[in-house]
């Protein structure tokens, strides 16, 4: 809502009030004031002049040289407009001058002639469209005074960003009258009150759908003469940004503006037999065309206000063509109504409109105030365009209700609010705004909202009403006395947490992205239909294509940040994300939910650790899998091995995720479950994702790896004998896997044996091709004695024998 | 034996010599001086050495090794000297960065949110989190906000169908919650929302936190309460709070909280665009209705709730100027925090 101060004043005195401290005030009554500022500073050095003579310039039929007096000065300047003359009020813009628009004005020659200056138009001056000529001043407009003063444009803007639940200050009254409460002065309205005779039978109103027009007033002005409206009304229009059309159109803007009621002209003589059925469309009548020369197509539930024959209006939203006020227009229906505000709401939505109109009447108008309004703006048509108006008019209120009086509790308002107040002050707060108490006794009032007050129906309301006129900041500020409980914590999400945190302790730094990715991505990532993550839950309005489905996989967006970070210079990326992916299960349905836990690396290994003490080399896929078993066992939630809960398993030959590179791929699994992989990203996919470098990934489904308890934890006693460590060097075929070499030492079932570990693997120079050299530690330990060599030597001697009976392994003394 | 004296003398005397390293040192004192050096081992054959010769040999020896024994303080304290004089000389150039395997960062989103969840679960609120894909039910029918309510006007919604989107804004959760679980309630939500709106101050997608607490005798006094001390905790100073009569369906009173400039302190800057005060939070007491549509009766329990946006404070403890840079994941931005 758009207002000036000026014309505020003209309702309530608010001299005592500073432009800042009306601000303030209307902000803290719930009235957010977006912007309060001094209007027309770009115009301040225009002067009021007057064209003392004006004669046809020498070498130009249409220029004109004029002599323009301002104070004491005498100026020449050449002025182009057809409506220069002698006498003439005019504004100036002296050299210096700088114009909205960042137009700067100069001395200059036209065709030889000096001009020192420039007349100016209302377009020039951004006041309106205006360019046919020069502005005209008033006569008697005196010269060399300041344009915005004389012109009365010296003013103050305010634009208040109304909710929804305030459409009673949609008006400069509204407005008005909750600044009467804060200065406690009375309003000064110009028509209120009112009621119309309805006698009238030059024309007829029926209202058939009675359930979506509450009502439906109007009044006849008849030998109107249609012309610009006179410059205090104009102005008011300008100044808050609406354009002046002609006088008619600009009273029913104008009163719309100062009494919050939405009005509209009719041509009266287009109107069929003169009459006015407020219905819905008939099957044959679904097209029309509204004033903005834009064919609309109706829906049977529409209301539109219709003439005898057809309808001339989409009600509450826009009035259409062919009823519309023309400069040829002599009589005017005029009408102010009260419409249900669903139905305009969905009318409005369905056209795709929203107007000032529609915007008042989708939160609801005062449906007691419409012939306040209708009678002030027929009093400006008389007064401003010469028409003619009966007394009487029509007044259909088929919706009409008593007010009924709420109950208001002093207790309930007090503990509420935590306060203290007693029941008079209650009614003293109210009755500054015009709302009507009654004192029951001293516990509790009867409440009687005026009709503008529509968001005001229940016990709550009113409370809001005593706190926001108490003040909110003098409400003092309190801790709940609560009884002691304790709050349970989800721990899926503690346990999100933690793992985040323990990442970054190993070097990876948190990514989050959009639930949303592009339809295209399954599709890069190599995701086969049929695939779960290739059918993707679909927004029905995206933004764009790049976030039109919601994210089947964590990995797409991560892609993306790498991309960015190479883009960036930032070739070391070590990232991870925790969150939910979506799954469609059937329409009208919450999609399945599912957080992933996905990480990608790339580049050097050691990221932003010192060069000088941390060699540059590239991660590789030892990285994934290390960051994998890290988490598992810092999370305490299995244990790593073949007879573990947790496997990493090489898959058959074609399995593994579509996305990874042969051979360089890892499932992982809890128990039997598929809970994840890790691997390498193929280059293809890289290269759709224009990624040139080597990335590595893991993929875990976060929420399996929530179902699994905590390992609970069990001491076990210190050892009392001391180890003996024993190493093995092997010989074996390329084929032969270290972790088989592993298990096969696990499971000899040698009590002594306490561990084993590989801490070398070895190819090239001394050893043939085909082959490697693996190491091991084993480390033997008996929990009842001290090991002799001999001891040793016997178990030792049994696993090298039965790793070389297995592998053909070539034990070699290193 | 004499004569091996002597010739362990000048040995060690030359050995002494040069030595500067403080290890080497330390080698040459158990080498000579030790329990088991060379001097203890020819001390022990000191008992082959016939009687009359015996105290003489003995003299020369102690006097020997006294020698010794002395050069090798000097020479230790000329050593401890020059480490003392000049690190940079003898030692490594300890100007040189320290070692350590450079660590990952949080995201700053999950900094303040972890941030704002601890201040509520100290003031013993529990924490619950709930789907991002919402019913218009949970939105907002439960929430007081029919269909073809102005106040949907409020939430740019993203759909999926007629009856599920993409929740707007936290607040479902109070139903959710309030359908399952009888008061007294204290209960902050957590989460990602969602409104199709992309500039320089909105992300279609964002992080906001719930907070609810319903129980007998509840006040917007009690609102006031709570959430001064979350802003104290959250920017670490006493900065005045403001709350606003404002509208959202499903509080009432509802209210908007501001806080003073964290850039200015209320003078007026550029942040605050000359207001001196910046929006953070809605909050309100739980409408009736909202409390008879999950079965609770308003006349017996009040309670407030409150909504905050958690990039907001981010962006405003951090003086972020642009809220898009959270979705970029840009190395860069996220080293800062």
């Amino acid at each position: 809502m758009k207002f000036t101060l000026n014309w505020l004043q003209n309702y309530i005195d608010i001299q005592s009030l500073s432009p800042d401290a009306l601000a303030e005030h209307l902000t803290m009554l719930g009235l957010e004031v977006d912007a309060v500022y001094p209007l027309y500073q770009d115009l301040a050095a225009l002067k009021t002049g007057l064209v003392v003579s004006a004669e046809r310039h020498p070498d130009a039929d249409k220029l004109t040289v004029c002599q323009v007096r301002i104070g004491e000065e005498l100026h020449q300047i050449v002025c182009g407009a057809p409506n220069v003359r002698q006498n003439l009020a005019v504004v100036v813009a002296l050299p210096g001058t700088i114009l909205p628009g960042n137009f700067k004005i100069s001395k200059s020659k036209i065709r030889g002639v000096e001009s020192c200056g420039m007349i100016c138009s209302e377009r020039e001056l951004g006041l309106s469209n205006e360019h046919d000529g020069i502005m005209e001043l008033p006569e008697g407009t005196e010269h060399g005074q300041s344009f915005i003063k004389a012109m009365a444009l010296d003013d103050i803007f305010v634009e208040v960003d109304l909710t929804p639940n305030r459409p009673d200050c949609a008006s400069v009254i509204g407005i008005a009258r909750e600044i009467a409460g804060v200065v406690r002065k009375p309003l000064t309205l110009p028509v209120q009150n009112a009621v119309i005779n309805t006698t009238s039978n030059d024309f007829s109103v029926e209202v058939v759908a009675s359930e979506l027009c509450p009502r439906y007033t109007a009044r006849l002005i008849k030998n109107v003469i249609i012309g610009p409206s006179p410059w205090w009304l104009k102005k008011c229009l300008i100044n808050v940004g609406l354009r002046p059309i002609n006088n008619i159109v600009d009273i029913t803007n104008f009163v719309m503006l100062e009494y919050g009621q939405p009005l509209h002209a009719f041509d009266f003589d287009t109107l069929a037999g003169g009459r006015i059925v407020v219905r819905t469309p008939a099957a044959d009548e679904m097209s029309f065309a509204t004033l903005d020369d834009a064919g609309r197509q109706l829906d049977a539930d529409m209301l539109m206000i219709c003439d005898g024959e057809k309808p001339i209006a989409v009600a509450g939203v826009m009035g259409g063509l062919n009823s519309e006020v023309t400069a040829a227009t002599v009589n005017i229906l005029l009408e102010s109504a009260c419409f249900q505000p669903v139905s305009i709401r969905k009318t409005a939505r369905k056209l795709n409109m929203a107007t000032d109109a529609s915007y008042r009447f989708e939160r609801g108008v005062d449906p007691d105030g419409t012939i306040n309004a209708l009678n002030r703006a027929v009093d400006l048509m008389c007064s401003i365009a010469g028409g003619q108006a009966a007394d009487d008019g029509i007044d259909c209120y088929p919706g009409k209700k008593e007010l009924a009086p709420i109950a208001l509790s002093v207790a309930r308002t007090t503990a509420l609010l935590g306060i203290e107040l007693a029941a008079i002050q209650i009614k003293d707060l109210l009755e500054s705004i015009g709302i009507t108490c009654h004192l029951q006794d001293a516990v509790l009032l009867s409440v009687t909202p005026p009709s503008f007050r529509v968001d005001i129906e229940r016990e709550a309301d009113l409370v809001e009403e005593v706190a926001r006129l108490y003040g909110y900041n003098h409400i003092p500020a309190t801790l709940p006395e609560v009884k002691l409980s304790y709050p349970e914590q989800d721990s899926d999400r503690l346990r999100r947490l933690a793992i985040a945190e323990r990442l970054t302790a190993i070097g990876y730094t948190e990514a989050i992205n959009y639930s949303f990715m592009s339809d295209k991505h399954a599709e890069m990532m190599n995701i086969p239909a049929g695939d779960e993550r290739f059918d993707a839950v679909r927004l029905l309005n995206p933004l764009s294509e790049e976030q039109s489905v919601m994210r089947t996989m964590l990995l797409p967006g991560l892609l993306d940040n790498v991309r960015r970070n190479i883009n960036h210079q930032k070739t070391a990326v070590k990232m991870f994300e925790i969150g939910k992916v979506f799954t469609p299960v059937g329409v009208n349905v919450q999609p399945r939910e599912m957080t992933m836990f996905s990480g990608v690396l790339c580049g050097n290994r050691h990221g932003e650790s010192s060069p000088l003490h941390y060699k540059q080399e590239p991660v590789d896929i030892f990285d994934a899998k290390g960051s994998v078993e890290f988490i598992i066992r810092e999370m305490e939630i299995g244990r790593i091995g073949e007879d573990e809960s947790v496997h990493f398993v090489v898959p058959e030959k074609e399995g593994g995720e579509p996305f990874a590179e042969n051979g360089y791929f890892l499932d992982i699994l809890f128990g039997k479950v598929k809970i994840g992989s890790l691997g390498k990203v193929k280059t293809e996919v890289l290269r759709r994702f224009s990624i040139k470098h080597d990335v590595y990934y893991f993929d875990l489904l976060y929420d399996s790896i929530c179902q699994q308890d905590t390992l609970s934890k069990h001491f076990a006693s210190l050892p009392v004998y001391p180890a003996v460590k024993r190493d093995i060097a092997l010989v074996v075929t390329e084929q032969v896997s270290a972790g088989e070499l592993l298990t096969k030492v696990r499971n000899s079932g040698d009590k002594l044996i306490e561990s084993c570990e590989i801490f070398d693997v070895f190819q090239g120079a001394k050893i043939p091709e085909g082959y490697k050299s693996v190491a091991l530690t084993i480390t033997y330990r008996s929990p009842t004695k001290t090991l002799t060599e001999k001891n040793v030597e016997k178990s030792h001697s049994k696993i090298v024998r039965l790793l070389t009976d297995e592998f053909g392994g070539i034990f070699r003394n290193a | 034996m004499e004569q091996e004296l002597q010739s362990l003398e000048t040995e060690a005397r030359e050995s002494l010599q040069g030595l500067s390293d403080k290890n080497l040192l330390e080698d040459f004192r158990i080498r000579f001086l030790g329990r088991k050096g060379k001097f203890s081992t020819i001390m022990r054959q000191l008992g082959t050495v016939s009687a009359e010769d015996r105290p003489r040999v003995g003299q020369l020896a102690n006097s020997i090794k006294a020698d010794i024994e002395k050069l090798f303080e000097e020479r230790q304290q000329a050593l401890d000297a020059t480490a003392g004089r000049s690190n940079s000389q003898a030692g490594p150039d300890l100007t040189l960065p320290g070692r350590y395997p450079a660590a990952g960062r949080l995201h700053p989103v999950t900094q303040v949110m972890r941030e704002t969840c601890a201040i509520f679960e100290n003031l013993g609120f529990s924490v619950a989190e709930g789907p991002d894909i919402e019913l218009d039910y949970y939105n907002f029918e439960a929430l007081n906000i029919p269909a073809h309510h102005p106040a949907r006007d409020m939430h740019d919604t993203f759909y999926i169908s007629d009856s599920v989107l993409l929740r707007t804004h936290t607040s479902p959760m109070q139903a959710r919650i309030m359908e399952v679980q009888q008061p007294p309630l204290r209960v902050i939500a957590p989460g990602k929302v969602y409104r199709c709106d992309s500039d320089i101050t909105h992300t279609p997608m964002f992080h906001q936190v719930e907070g609810f607490l319903v129980d007998k005798n509840v006040s917007f006094a009690d609102l006031k309460g709570v959430l001064t001390v979350f802003t104290q905790k959250m920017f670490k100073k006493d900065l005045p709070l403001r709350f606003r009569p404002s509208f959202f369906p499903f509080t009432e009173p509802s209210a908007e909280v501001d806080i003073a400039c964290v850039m200015c302190e209320g003078a007026g800057c550029r942040v605050c665009k000359k207001t001196g005060w910046l929006e953070i939070l809605g909050s309100g007491m739980i409408d009736p209705e909202v409390f008879k549509m999950v079965g609770y009766d308003p006349a017996v329990y009040s309670g407030f709730a409150f909504g905050l946006g958690i990039e907001r404070i981010a962006m405003l403890k951090y003086g972020i100027d642009d809220i898009r840079l959270f979705y970029e994941n840009d190395q860069r931005f996220l080293s800062q925090f």
